[in-house]
């Protein structure tokens, strides 16, 4: 216990290190801010039109589909149509009607909108007449904010394995490694103590996190927190085990990269495409994606997914441990590493 | 003094083959390339509302073959549900009523008088098209530029960051202070391990992905924009290298760029959604000279500028932190 005061102690004085601990807290509250960005304009229509071009008539029923931008030029309407970071339909007068124009790199989504505008435009007077019943919308269509939430618990709760490995690692070039090597503690102990770091860190920020970001009824809070600690346990272990594998703090930061892209990229690109079938369990081995369903089901209600997933995550943690345990220290790496440090 | 820049070149170059660093760059090469081509393109497509229509009584006579039928009231329901994007038709009362789920209020309209439109089908208008992508060569120009801006900002920095650090702490800055080369050449030689390689890694992550023709075409520009993005992350990563006092706190620094320093610029850059305070963001415009690169648009000269300003800027400062480091007692 006095040993992991003395880490505790190490890191507290570290500044910059539970400023890595505070991002994800950070980013939290900047996401519960920037709710009011309008996410669902990714999928809006945008319009572009030439000064006096069109009757305003004709602006103003634009403007009930989306944002219209006036242009002084041709040119500079085919420079906005053709910005490749918007969506951007060009739309001139031809006659009584209109003629539309897209830059042909979009979505199928908006061309389809793009060629069929001139008939939505003839045949106005009839839709207004028709009935529209607009259903309260299910969680579905707040998908991207769905997204967002889940993926920084996964950065708050995989921050452990940064923080372990690059302390590991940082150890291990200076020297401070071989010095735990002999000192009268078992490895057993040293590894818990080395995990407990990094688990207390990354589980309180995910939780503070998880309280900022998420509004859980009391039955799914302890789902909630069980997810947590397992995840935050089992990223410092995944950290703790890049520590052990790489020699150099080169290596290091390639394995962290490579974990950190798999860990994040990997749920949500599932989620994306609604992965199912066998790529859904081949996904399934990567921790961060059990946490990040779980997370996903407890918000959306559903107690019985977020049990599933829990159970995947302990069973997670029982083969990285075991994993921990059979994989060999490399010892003549650590004799090697003495023999350079000596050199210099 | 070219014999020493050489000895330095020959030095630094093989602490990064040692350090594995010239492999992971290929690996990294590699997965980015896989992942293009065999995910991120076919990820990227977004199909037009789908319509469904319920009509027992069959008074809709007309409908574009866009329009699926459904049997029943509770298949149109289902329908619904398991597509929230989609529109429905109900015209079992005689008259025909939309049904959807609530979205965007603009874009809530466009689905609507979209799908009635659909009943009554009229000519085809002509669709005029302005631009020379499709979207597949624009998406994958987007992540191709996505994936450099990253591999660049990261691997720079962090790569040259753990370099110098591992020499700092090896006590190899401080012996440089009584060595005769010129102290400049020092830094020079790491600036230009670090724009040889990211130069051919940018090389042949654009002809891997973009389509050899099209990565031809834009490559000059692209190289251009390599070594502005190059050497102001390579200089940023010596400066940190050079200031913080452990390894542990560049966590830090790689979660600022992940989180605060991509995603906004990402979004901002890569989708409608626009903030007011991007364009004082750096990164922003950097990117977006990358990216004006990669679809072949020109970038304002004051950017230009801008970066070579900031390049000097920098400079200057790791110049002052890296003497300062070596006149520092053992």
């Amino acid at each position: 216990m006095r040993s992991l005061k003395y880490q505790l102690k190490s890191v507290w004085k570290d500044k910059f290190c539970l400023m890595s601990f505070l991002l994800p807290i950070l980013a939290a509250a900047a996401l519960n801010l920037m709710g009011s960005i309008d996410l669902s304009s990714l999928g809006q229509l945008h319009f572009g039109v030439l000064e006096e071009d069109l009757p305003g008539q004709t602006v103003a029923w634009l403007e009930r589909y989306g944002p219209v931008t006036y242009c002084k030029t041709p040119t500079e309407l085919i420079n906005l149509v053709n910005d490749p970071s918007t969506n951007v339909i060009g739309v001139k007068a031809d006659g009584t009607t209109i003629k539309t124009m897209i830059a042909g790199d979009e979505l199928e989504v908006f061309r389809q909108a793009a060629a069929t505008l001139p008939a939505l435009f003839e045949q106005q007077a009839d839709a207004r007449q028709t009935k529209v019943l607009v259903l309260e919308s299910p969680d579905v269509l707040e998908n991207l904010q769905d997204i967002f939430i889940p993926a920084i618990l996964i950065v708050a709760m995989f921050m452990g394995c940064t923080f372990n490995a690059i302390n590991i690692i940082s150890e291990k070039e200076d020297g401070v490694a071989f010095v735990n090597e002999i000192l009268p503690m078992p490895p057993a102990r040293y590894v818990m103590q080395k995990i407990a770091v990094g688990f207390l860190f990354c589980s309180l920020s995910s939780v503070i996190t998880a309280c900022i970001c998420l509004r859980l009824s009391p039955q799914t809070l302890l789902i909630m927190l069980v997810l947590i600690l397992l995840s935050s346990f089992l990223s410092s272990l995944i950290g703790l085990l890049i520590g052990r594998i790489s020699d150099s703090l080169m290596t290091g930061v390639a394995c962290i990269k490579v974990v950190m892209l798999l860990f994040i990229a990997v749920p949500v690109l599932c989620t994306l495409t609604g992965a199912s079938g066998p790529v859904s369990i081949i996904c399934n081995l990567v921790p961060s994606r059990p946490a990040f369903e779980g997370i996903m089901a407890l918000s959306a209600g559903n107690t019985k997914a977020a049990m599933e997933n829990t159970g995947i995550l302990a069973i997670h943690s029982i083969l990285w441990c075991s994993l921990y345990i059979l994989f060999p220290t490399r010892r003549k790496g650590f004799l090697h590493g003495s023999g350079t440090k000596t050199g210099n | 003094m070219r014999k020493s820049f050489c000895a330095l070149l020959k030095k630094d170059c093989r602490m990064l083959t040692s350090g594995k660093f010239f492999l992971m760059t290929v690996g990294f090469l590699a997965l980015y390339t896989a992942y293009v081509n065999l995910g991120y393109v076919r990820f990227m497509q977004m199909p037009p509302y789908h319509v469904y229509l319920y009509d027992p009584a069959g008074t809709q006579t007309e409908v574009s073959p866009l329009v699926q039928t459904v049997d029943s009231a509770e298949d149109l329901d289902a329908a619904l549900q398991a597509d929230a994007n989609s529109v429905g038709l109900n015209a079992a009362s005689g008259k025909v009523q939309v049904v959807l789920y609530a979205g965007a209020k603009p874009i809530d309209r466009h689905r609507a008088d979209y799908a009635l439109s659909l009943l009554h089908p009229s000519v085809e208008h002509p669709l005029e098209i302005t631009g020379t992508n499709t979207p597949e060569s624009k998406a994958r120009k987007e992540i191709t530029c996505e994936l450099l801006f990253f591999e660049l900002t990261a691997v720079g920095f962090l790569g040259i960051a753990a370099v110098l650090f591992r020499e700092k702490n090896m006590g190899v800055i401080r012996v440089h202070a009584v060595l005769p080369p010129a102290k400049d050449l020092f830094l020079f030689s790491k600036l230009l391990v670090f724009l040889f390689s990211d130069l051919c890694f940018s090389i042949l992550l654009i002809l891997l992905n973009t389509g050899f023709a099209d990565g031809i075409r834009i490559l000059p520009a692209v190289l251009f924009q390599t070594v502005i993005l190059s050497l102001l992350m390579a200089l940023s990563g010596l400066l940190c290298a050079l200031l913080l006092k452990d390894f542990r706190q560049f966590t830090l620094a790689y979660l600022l760029i992940a989180v605060f320093a991509a995603t906004p610029v990402f979004l901002s850059a890569n989708t409608s959604i626009k903030f007011d305070w991007i364009r004082w963001h750096p990164f922003y415009h950097v990117y977006m000279g990358l990216k004006n690169a990669c679809f072949g648009t020109s970038t304002p000269l004051i950017l230009h500028i801008g970066s070579v300003g900031a390049i000097v800027l920098l400079y200057l400062a790791v110049r002052y932190a890296f003497f300062r480091e070596m006149g520092k007692e053992g």
